[in-house]
């Protein structure tokens, strides 16, 4: 009975109805689609890095997990250093540089050796770069800027021509000589890391441990455990990020409850009352106020994660490159946010409903 | 006895101002008695009926009903108290606007745990009869009539069989012919069974369907035609 006042209730305040589920929706939808576009970006990232096929890779001493973060510290002659040692097969230095416009990881690399390390990049057309003004891209970054070979697009400020497009997911969207990069970077024969491919790839481990024997204060990290690194706890910021978030959310989502329901039991105010007189207690009336407010915050959250895959889904038709990742976890965070949000909001305007005065809601018009 | 006040005194403060509600007011209900308290606006009738209702608390004095002081009760228990042994119909606005008629009665009956009780469904179905508002169960209140509605809030008033129906200017809102109705059909429960009634009003027509008038002045009783005293003085 108490969820037919309650579903009468919004039917008969449509608009207010609409909008409060809207504001949730959106509540859960600035969770879903924020964070999994943080996630989904540095969980592409690891992708793309494990992608790479090395098994180590070789950084400067306290260099970070974000490549394009580091520059270019480390010296290149340490490539040979390296594959001198017992059990490296190939060391492929990479010289990272970030495009800012467009935002792009732009990999420096020495064609052969990163061959070797990856396994070859998979060409869709066109081919490797013979000029230090042409660039490979891959078909995802392709489908974003809309290039095909022979295009031209401007990065770090100088003009490329596209010489091939490979197919996405190894190391980087876009990549150039390694000398030319170091040029552009005014770093010549300095790279930012060394992907390594071991003999035996058994145990990375133990190949680091040796590795670290040797290279003392060197960042060395196992590849294939780096894309589950990169999924936030290691990134710096990202999980505070990610917390003011689902903070503002939170609180955006109380604040348009409190207004909702503060606003429905004043015109509520003679309802209430006759509840009242009728004999209902003020446990009645604010489960009744809380119970309408979590009804509304449930379907928010239900089109909230709907509306979030359509976000998504949208966004990747414009933008090819972003990546997103909608997780079970942050769906649960954001349902608890939005019904934490259902909860505080209609606490304060719950208690002043219940402790209206019967004679004084009778007097209400 | 089924209601008595004893010494009644209600204060309100408005600002720095006393506004002295009820002054003293001794009243004694029985059991089916169809009582009207009449009065000018301000005379305290409507006070009377918030204490006499549990709706609210006195400054000093006693509402007693089955020999407990209602008036010094806390706020659970007077709603508890109003919950079971009352029954309220007020001038307008009586019915939840978004429900249906059914729903208005049925949301009364839940919160007063007689759902499903089938001695009260005969009852009410008896009592929607003698209302004539059987077939208009299905409509929302902005679908009935004034004085339609009035008749749902009575039969919500009394689905549950209340000691006593308290009426605040049950009229007040009708015209004269739906007025009569209503006040016929207060009577017709009243004598079918047996239900206590008290109504509220200023309009000194409404007396004649009462069996018993008392009329206030100024936060006190000034006449009472059928109190326990002068029944006695009569004898």
């Amino acid at each position: 009975m108490k969820w037919q006042i309650i579903l009468s209730g919004l039917r008969a305040r449509p608009v207010r109805t609409g909008v409060t589920i809207m504001a949730v929706s959106l509540q859960v939808a600035l969770i879903l689609v924020i964070v999994g576009l943080t996630t989904g970006t540095a969980n592409e990232i690891g992708k793309r890095i494990a992608g790479v096929g090395a098994d180590i890779m070789f950084q400067a001493p306290g260099a970070d997990v974000l490549l394009a973060a580091n520059g270019a510290n480390l010296k290149e002659k340490f490539a040979t250093e390296l594959a001198a040692k017992e059990g490296i097969q190939r060391v492929a230095p990479v010289l990272v540089k970030i495009s800012t416009a467009p935002l792009v990881n732009i990999f420096g690399i020495d064609p052969e050796s990163f061959n070797e390390v990856s396994g070859g990049l998979v060409y869709l057309d066109g081919k490797v770069f013979s000029e230090p003004d042409e660039i490979v891209i891959d078909d995802i970054f392709s489908r974003d800027k809309k290039l095909k070979v022979g295009d031209s697009i401007e990065l770090i400020k100088h003009k490329f021509k596209v010489s091939g497009i490979v197919q996405n997911g190894k190391g980087s969207r876009v990549f150039m000589g390694l000398e030319a990069a170091q040029d552009l970077n005014n770093s010549p024969n300095m790279v930012s890391v060394f992907f390594i491919k071991l003999k035996d790839s058994r145990n990375i481990n133990a190949a680091i441990e040796k590795l670290s024997a040797d290279f003392p204060g060197y960042e060395l990290r196992n590849v294939p455990e780096y894309a589950a690194l990169m999924n936030g706890a290691s990134i710096p910021g990202f999980d505070d990020f990610n917390a003011v978030v689902v903070f503002v959310a939170l609180c955006i989502g109380i604040m348009v409850i409190f207004l909702s329901m503060y606003t429905t039991i004043m015109e509520r105010t003679r309802e209430i009352g006759i509840l009242r007189s009728l004999g209902a207690s003020k446990m009645f009336i604010v489960t009744l106020i809380m119970k309408e407010s979590i009804l509304l915050c449930v379907i928010g959250v239900i089109l909230g994660t709907i509306g979030s895959y359509i976000i998504v889904d949208s966004a990747k038709s414009f933008f090819p490159s972003l990546a997103f990742l909608i997780s079970y976890k942050w769906m649960i965070v954001a349902a608890i946010s939005a019904l934490v949000s259902g909860v505080v909001g209609s606490l304060h305007p719950s208690l002043k409903a219940a402790s209206q005065d019967p004679v004084e809601a009778f007097a209400y018009e | 006895m089924l209601i008595e006040t004893v010494d009644l005194k209600k204060t309100y403060r408005t600002g720095k101002v006393d506004v002295e509600a009820l002054r003293g007011v001794d009243v004694r209900i029985r059991a089916g008695e169809l009582v009207a308290i009449m009065g000018p606006s301000g005379c305290g009738k409507s006070t009377l009926m918030h204490l006499l209702g549990a709706m609210a608390r006195a400054t000093s004095g006693r509402v007693l009903m089955d020999g407990k002081d209602i008036a010094q009760m806390n706020d659970s228990e007077r709603t508890a108290v109003r919950r079971t042994k009352l029954g309220f119909v007020f001038q307008k606005l009586n019915l939840l606007p978004t429900l249906t008629a059914r729903a208005n009665i049925e949301i009364a009956r839940t919160i007063q745990g007689s759902e499903g009780d089938e001695k009260i469904d005969v009852y009410l179905a008896d009592i929607l009869k003698i209302l004539k508002i059987d077939d208009k169960l299905d409509r929302r209140p902005s679908e009935l009539s004034g004085g339609e509605q009035q008749r749902f809030a009575i039969a919500r008033a009394v689905s549950h069989r209340p000691a006593i129906v308290l009426a605040d200017e049950p009229t007040g809102a009708l015209d004269s012919k739906n007025s009569e109705a209503v006040l016929q059909m207060f009577r017709e429960l009243n004598r079918k069974f047996q239900q206590t009634i008290l109504l509220v009003t200023h309009n000194p027509e409404l007396a004649g369907y009462a069996d018993r008038l008392i009329e206030m002045r100024d936060g006190l009783v000034v006449h009472d035609s059928g109190s326990i005293a002068s029944a006695a003085v009569g004898n």
